[in-house]
C-alpha cells in the first residue's frame, strides 16, 4: 500500500519550520531508533541542540519520499534542565509539566500498568530528550542513526539512558496492518483520501494556528519557542501475543471464527480491510488500497451488528456514530505515529516465546496530552460514553478481573475472560519545538 | 474532691479558658461519635462514595462530578436572564443532549448582582469544557455573556476565568455514585423491556 498522499491545494502552514514527523507518514517497511537522553549540564543540553538542529527535518515536500528523518522532542524536565526561564516554563500546560507518571490515575495506569513498575528510564525525572530516527531501508537508517550519535558522542553532558531500535513491515505484532488512518490537517495540502472526514483545522495540530473553536490554543512563551511547535505522548507498550491467540482458541473453533471474532475487537481484518466493508471475510484487496481502506461509515449500523460500538477502532474514530455524551469527535483526533518493535508472532502460536515486542504508542498534537488522557480514561477505559457501561476497549485496556467483551447481534454474544493483551512498560510527553525554537532554545 | 466542688473551680476560670475548655470538649464528644460511626459503617460503602477530585477543580464522588460557582453578573444580566429562563418557563430540558448533566441550578443572589450556577455531571472538568466550546458555543455564550468579565467559550482563557469563580465543594454526596447519566438510560431502558415482557407473559 502506497502511504504517501498528494498534494491537493499549496500548503498554507509553515513547513519548513515545522518538524517533518507531524506530517510525513511513516515508510513501509521501516526502520527506526527512539533514544531517550539525559542532559546532565545546561550548556552540554544546549550544544548538543545547536549541533542535531541541522538533521532536524522539516517537514518541507512531506509528500515526497524521504530516504531517513530524524525527530526531536523536550520532555518539561528537559526544558527546566535546559534552563529555559522560568515564565517560559509556568506557560505550559499543568499535565505536561507534571508529566506522564504523575498522571497514572488520569491515565488508568495503574496495577501492572503503574508507573512503579516502568522500565527504566520511564516515569524518572531524568527522562529529558526524545530522538527518533525514522526510515525507509536498513542502510539510511544506519546512516542517520551514525550521524547523530557521533554529535551525541562529542558532547559530554548528554547521556544515552535508553536506546531502542524498530523495524516493521506495515503491520502489527498482532500481524494486523496499522498506522494509516490519520486526520487531515488543513493548511497541509494534503489530498484527503475518500473517509478521511474533512480536514481538521491546523491549531488542533499544531501550535500557533487556528483551532477548531476558530482560536489558537494556548502557546508556550515565547512566541519563538511555542509557534509551530505541537506535544507528543510516547507510550511503549509490550503485546501478549500468545494471550490474544489463545484466548481466540478458548471462544472460536474454526481458524474462520477465530478470526472473525479477533475483527470484531479489532473491528477491521489483517489486511486492515474493515468490518464495514467486509462483514463476513477478509478482503485484502480493500486492505490494500489506500482508496478504499478508510471509504467507510457507521451511518447504516449504528447498533454495531457488522463493526461493535465496543471494538477497538470505532472506540478510537467513532466517526459518525452516536454518542451518549456531547463530545467534538474532530477535536479528540490525534495524528499517530507509532511504531512497532520485535517479531510478530503467528496466530497458531498459543505459548510466549519470552520475546520482546510491542508497540511505541506516539500521538502528536496540539491537544495530544488532553486528547490521550481523555481516550484513556473516557473512550479506553469506559465504555459509558457509547452506552457500553463499563465494558472497556478490548485490545489495549487494562481488563478487571472477569472482564467480558459483547459481540451484538442476536442474541448478542458475550465473550468471558477477556484479557489486557497489552502491558504499558513506560511513557512521558514531550513538546516537540520547531526548527527555530530548537535554535532559540540552543542560544539561551 | 467533689464534682461540685470541680464545677465551682471550673467557673472561676477565666472566660476565654473556660470556652476553650467547651469547645475542645465538644470537638472531642464529635470525634469520638465519628470514630464509633467509622467503625459501624459498611466499608464497602464509605470506598463506594469516596470523594476524589474532578480534575483540574471541584469534588468527583465515583462518577460524578459537581460543580460550584458563584459570577458577578453585568448590569441588566440578570434581567436578561430571567426573561429567557421565563420564556422557556424555567425548563432546561434540551441540555439533556449533553449527555452527562446530572442536574444545574440558576440562583440570582445579592440583589440580583451574582448569579450561582451549580451542576452535577459525569466525569472530568476539562473536556468537557472542551466540548461546549466546539459543540454549543452560542448558547453557551448567549447564556454567560451575561456575566462580568466573559471571554467567550472559545477563548483560551475561558477555563482560567471559571476556575476563578469555582468554589470546590468541601463535602460531596451523591447517592449511586457509579451511575452515570447514560447508565441511567440504559437501566430505563432495560426496565421497560422487562416490564414488557412481563406483561405479554401475562
Amino acid at each position: 500500500m502506497s502511504v504517501f498522499r498528494r498534494l491537493r491545494r499549496p500548503p498554507t502552514l509553515e513547513l519548513d519550520d515545522i518538524q517533518a514527523t507531524l506530517l510525513r507518514a511513516r515508510p513501509e517497511p521501516y526502520f527506526g531508533t527512539h533514544a531517550i537522553l539525559e542532559i546532565t549540564e545546561p550548556a552540554a543540553g544546549r550544544e548538543l541542540l545547536r549541533r542535531l538542529a541541522p538533521r532536524v527535518t522539516s517537514a518541507a515536500r512531506w509528500d515526497e519520499p524521504r530516504p531517513s528523518w530524524l525527530a526531536l522532542a523536550l520532555s518539561y524536565q528537559g526544558l527546566v534542565a535546559l534552563g529555559v526561564p522560568h515564565e517560559s516554563l509556568a506557560s505550559f500546560p499543568a499535565n505536561f509539566r507534571a508529566g506522564m507518571a504523575a498522571r497514572a490515575e488520569r491515565l488508568r495506569d495503574t496495577g501492572p500498568n503503574a508507573p512503579e513498575r516502568w522500565e527504566f528510564p520511564f516515569g524518572t525525572p531524568r527522562v529529558h530528550v526524545a530522538v527518533t530516527v525514522y526510515a525507509a531501508s536498513e542502510h539510511d537508517w544506519r546512516a542517520e542513526v551514525a550521524a547523530y550519535e557521533t554529535e551525541l558522542g562529542e558532547v559530554p553532558g548528554v547521556r544515552l539512558l535508553s536506546h531502542q531500535d524498530f523495524a516493521a513491515d506495515g503491520f502489527n505484532v498482532f500481524g494486523y496492518r496499522d498506522g494509516f488512518s490519520q486526520p487531515v490537517v488543513e493548511g497541509s495540502g494534503a489530498e484527503p483520501l475518500p473517509g478521511d472526514g474533512r480536514p481538521i483545522k491546523a491549531g488542533e495540530f499544531v501550535l500557533g494556528y487556528p483551532s477548531e473553536t476558530g482560536h489558537p490554543l494556548p502557546v508556550p512563551t515565547p512566541d519563538v519557542l511555542g509557534r509551530n511547535g505541537t506535544y507528543v505522548v510516547f507510550r511503549k507498550y509490550h503485546s501478549h501475543v500468545a494471550a490474544f491467540n489463545t484466548w481466540l482458541h478458548d471462544n472460536a473453533r474454526t481458524e474462520a471464527e477465530r478470526e472473525l471474532l479477533a475483527a470484531k475487537l479489532v473491528g477491521r481484518w489483517r489486511s486492515g480491510a474493515p468490518l464495514a466493508l467486509a462483514p463476513e471475510r477478509d478482503n485484502p484487496a480493500i486492505g490494500d488500497d489506500p482508496n478504499r481502506i478508510n471509504d467507510f461509515d457507521y451511518a447504516a449500523d449504528p447498533r454495531g451488528l457488522r463493526t461493535p460500538l465496543g471494538s477497538h477502532i470505532r472506540r478510537m474514530n467513532p466517526r459518525d456514530t452516536k454518542l451518549t455524551v456531547l463530545t467534538d469527535v474532530n477535536i479528540r483526533r490525534i495524528i499517530r505515529r507509532g511504531t512497532s518493535y520485535g517479531t510478530p508472532l503467528p496466530p497458531d502460536r498459543l505459548k510466549d516465546d519470552g520475546t520482546p515486542r510491542g508497540l511505541d504508542f506516539i500521538a502528536l498534537g496540539a491537544r495530544a496530552i488532553d486528547n490521550v488522557e481523555f481516550l484513556q480514561s473516557e473512550w479506553v477505559g469506559s465504555g459509558n460514553f457509547m452506552g457500553l457501561g463499563k465494558e472497556k476497549d478490548p485490545m489495549i485496556s487494562l481488563q478487571d478481573k472477569g472482564a467480558y467483551f459483547t459481540v451484538p447481534g442476536t442474541p448478542p454474544r458475550r465473550v468471558q475472560n477477556i484479557q489486557s493483551f497489552n502491558t504499558l512498560l513506560g511513557g512521558e510527553y514531550f513538546f516537540m519545538p520547531s526548527l527555530t525554537a530548537i535554535r532559540w532554545l540552543s542560544s539561551i | 474532691m467533689s464534682e461540685k466542688d470541680l464545677h465551682a473551680k471550673f467557673q472561676k476560670l477565666p472566660e476565654a479558658v473556660r470556652e476553650k475548655v467547651d469547645s475542645a470538649l465538644a470537638d472531642a464528644k464529635i470525634a469520638l461519635k465519628l470514630k464509633v460511626a467509622e467503625i459501624l459503617a459498611d466499608k464497602q460503602e464509605v470506598a463506594e462514595h469516596a470523594v476524589t477530585t474532578a480534575g483540574r477543580i471541584g469534588a468527583k464522588s465515583g462518577e460524578v462530578s459537581e460543580l460550584t460557582t458563584i459570577l458577578p453578573l453585568k448590569p441588566g444580566g440578570a434581567e436578561r436572564l430571567r426573561k429567557f429562563f421565563k420564556l422557556v418557563g424555567g425548563n432546561l430540558a434540551g441540555a439533556g443532549q449533553v449527555g452527562t448533566l446530572h442536574n444545574m441550578r440558576f440562583v440570582f443572589l445579592d440583589n440580583d448582582t451574582k448569579l450561582l450556577f451549580a451542576t452535577a455531571f459525569d466525569g472530568e472538568w476539562d473536556p468537557y469544557i472542551d466540548d461546549f466550546a466546539t459543540k454549543i458555543p452560542d448558547f453557551m455564550d448567549y447564556l454567560f455573556s451575561n456575566v462580568e468579565g466573559w471571554p467567550g467559550i472559545t477563548s483560551p482563557d475561558v477555563k482560567d476565568f471559571i476556575v476563578k469563580y469555582q468554589i470546590p465543594a468541601e463535602a460531596w454526596f451523591v447517592a449511586h455514585p457509579g451511575l452515570t447519566v447514560a447508565e441511567g438510560a440504559r437501566l430505563k431502558r432495560q426496565e421497560s423491556a422487562v416490564q414488557r415482557f412481563l406483561s405479554d407473559l401475562n
